[in-house]
């Protein structure tokens, strides 16, 4: 299964690559074994760059219990970078700005907000009076659309505990599933920069002997693996959300210290457009910022840790 | 014994025993310490905790390996014992049960169980440390015995201990000329000289060796199989003993969790992720060990690495929280603190240093070339 993910991945993109999935059944494999579904989709995504509307299956699945329509006839809207969700106000209308990974034609953009302190997930269409911009940005080849509104009147569509519960459930499905997907980048720019360290001969050896360099690429390992182990164990954690909280960061984590050491063992030729190396750099660095940075969301965890009063285990031997 | 069934039996007797099983915190010598931890293992011998995981023919009880870990975890993650002293039968106890003589092992392996004896590991040298394979204490054959002469350094209380596992060249250079030996401290000859670790703990020693006789049958393994030996017990430090040290890290992370308030809870969150990276990477190791029963392999050293980060995050989040009661405060609690920030200071160090866990991440994870 992971195999033939892996090959439909590599081998197409996009439409395509949607087409592809359909056939194949993610949809169902996503609903059966969501852990197998999500591990193989998104770090095959990552590793090759491509792009497909799989994480709008991912984050509508957990909301399909709540909604009044069918999934296929939405999309999700995260909040905007730096932003804990999609709007806030005290008062109707409001303002929302939020972002779409790997859109598809739907009609309906649905959106997490907080209308006089409640949580409520809100549909928004055209007629909405909202305004979408492909996003180019650091990585123009990311599937991003930008969604804004300035006088937006709310249609409410999840409400109270079921709004709050649904959000808890698609961020930490989009967290996990984004974490996958900034590993896949993560071990493509540690593969690149092992490969130059072999090869590129400098004082007559290879650049990999040097303890300078070497110390550089295992830095980028442990991180990776720490946030690997973080992600695969978050589906078995008692408190999921806090074990996305955690893979997310840890991921962002690893995203940023594999883009600096990978990028200064590369050097010259990694910063150039004509190698592949900047195009993982760029996607991995931008997930990051979706769902909760690696810089903002320790200060999310810690303050859950001192609302529990307690430091949690989450899993067992 | 199940996992479940041993960790809730464990968990059970804790609460059982109750507070006789706290150690105090006004005294915190090392004699203190290690006589709380020889009173908590007879009480847990005596309840059989303590023998569950180990074979029946050293005084076991049978069970997988991992029950130790379990075992361990629940203790440190109280500071029921301390996690350091809590090792030393972890890291030198499976060695000599797999290369012991059988009526040796037979004989001493209860008492280290009971908390009867103190082992310690005559590894490092004043000219040997990361390069452990330059060592330059000798074994000589002498008459039904060999004759050990040398320095080892950074022996964890050695002048505490009854047994040291002693390196020793009996051949060429190199890691091939070594072997490995049980030697009894008191025998003549041997003399512990305790060092004050920066945190003024008298915790490790230069032990010295002179003329030692050692009785034949002490070989541990092979004659120049010592470092297989080694490594061995080096790959033992990688997996309950890591664990439990997570344990005891989360255990202080705990107590800071009352000082986080008021902008702490960013850098809170940064240590307990580093803790949680480590966690889930171990778990990964350990559940690997218990299917396989393979040793540890150089995937380990990403462990390594990583519990030493965690725990230079967690006590330097503690000297952050703590706003000065570690530089200045002189309370048991403080001083307490003091020694736990200032031991987490060597936890790049110890078993291995980073650099040398790199270097093994750099050649045999990522393929680099060593230098031709």
């Amino acid at each position: 299964m992971a195999t033939t993910l892996r090959g439909l991945v590599e081998d197409l993109d996009r439409s395509e690559l949607n087409q592809a999935l359909d056939e194949f059944g993610f949809a169902d494999l996503l609903a059966e074994a969501p852990r197998d579904a999500v591990s193989a989709l998104f770090t095959a995504l990552g590793r090759t760059g491509s792009m497909s509307t799989s994480l709008q299956d991912v984050l509508l699945q957990p909301l399909a219990e709540y909604l009044p329509m069918a999934t296929t006839e939405c999309n999700v809207v995260l909040p905007g970078v730096g932003a804990a969700y999609v709007g806030a106000a005290d008062s109707e209308p409001l303002a929302v700005r939020g972002l779409v990974i790997g859109a598809r034609s739907a009609p309906t953009y649905l959106a997490p907000v907080v209308i006089n302190g409640e949580l409520s997930w809100i549909g928004l269409r055209e007629s909405s009076g909202i305004s979408t911009r492909r996003v180019s940005g650091l990585d123009p080849a990311l599937a991003l659309t930008e969604v804004t509104g300035v006088d937006v009147m709310p249609d409410v569509v999840v409400a109270g505990e079921q709004a709050v519960a649904a959000w808890d459930a698609v961020a930490t499905a989009g967290r996990l599933a984004l974490g996958y997907q900034i590993l896949g980048a993560v071990g493509q720019m540690i593969d690149l920069a092992v490969d130059h360290a072999r090869s590129r001969v400098q004082f007559g050896r290879p650049i990999g002997s040097f303890q300078a360099v070497r110390n550089r690429l295992a830095d980028a390992h442990v991180a990776r693996e720490g946030a690997a182990a973080a992600l695969a164990s978050a589906w078995d954690a008692d408190d999921t959300v806090l074990a996305g909280l955690l893979a997310k960061s840890l991921a962002g984590r690893a995203a940023r210290i594999a883009a600096t050491q990978c990028q200064q063992v590369l050097a010259g030729i990694g910063f150039t457009a004509e190698h592949p190396f900047h195009r993982f750099l760029a996607r991995a660095l931008v997930l990051d910022s979706v769902l909760g940075s690696a810089t903002e969301l320790p200060a999310v965890i810690g303050a859950r840790l001192i609302s529990a009063g307690m430091i949690p285990r989450l899993v067992e031997l | 014994m199940e996992v479940r069934e041993f960790r809730a039996g464990v968990q059970a007797w804790i609460d059982e025993v109750g507070e006789s099983l706290v150690p105090a915190i006004e005294d915190q010598s090392v004699e203190t310490q290690l006589n709380h931890q020889r009173r908590v293992q007879r009480l847990l011998f005596d309840a059989g905790w303590m023998r569950w995981g180990w074979p029946a023919r050293i005084g076991g009880l049978g069970g997988p390996p991992i029950l130790r870990a379990i075992l361990g975890e629940e203790l440190t993650s109280r500071a029921l014992v301390h996690t350091t002293s809590w090792s030393m039968h972890e890291v030198l106890g499976p060695a000599v049960a797999e290369f012991g003589r059988p009526d040796l092992v037979e004989g001493i392996f209860p008492l280290l169980l009971r908390g009867e004896e103190f082992w310690c590991q005559g590894f490092s040298e004043p000219d040997a440390g990361s390069d452990l394979g330059s060592m330059r204490t000798t074994a000589r054959p002498g008459s039904d015995c060999w004759v050990i002469n040398g320095e080892k350094l950074w022996t964890s209380w050695a002048h505490h201990a009854t047994r040291c596992v002693v390196l020793a060249r009996t051949g060429g250079p190199g890691s091939r000329g070594v072997s490995a030996f049980l030697v009894d401290m008191d025998t003549p000859g041997v003399t512990a000289s305790p060092l004050e670790t920066m945190a003024g703990v008298d915790e490790f020693c230069s032990t010295s060796f002179v003329d030692v006789e050692v009785p034949s049958q002490r070989l541990l393994g092979e004659l120049e199989g010592g470092w297989r030996v080694a490594q061995f017990i080096l790959s033992c430090e990688r997996g309950p003993i890591f664990w439990q040290r997570g344990a005891w890290l989360a255990h202080h992370l705990g107590l800071l969790l009352d000082f986080a308030g008021g902008g702490g809870a960013s850098a809170l969150g940064e240590a307990y992720q580093l803790l949680w990276a480590f966690r889930a990477t171990s778990k990964r190791t350990q559940d690997r060990i218990a299917v396989t029963g393979d040793l540890p392999g150089p995937e380990a050293s990403v462990d390594k690495i990583m519990v030493a980060a965690a725990d230079q995050a967690v006590f330097d989040l503690a000297r952050d929280l703590l706003r000065g009661d570690l530089e200045t405060d002189d309370s048991a609690r403080s001083q307490a603190w003091r020694r736990e920030w200032a031991y987490s200071r060597a936890a790049t160090i110890y078993g291995g240093t980073s650099e040398v866990q790199k270097d093994i991440v750099a050649s045999r994870l990522l393929g680099l070339p060593r230098r031709a």
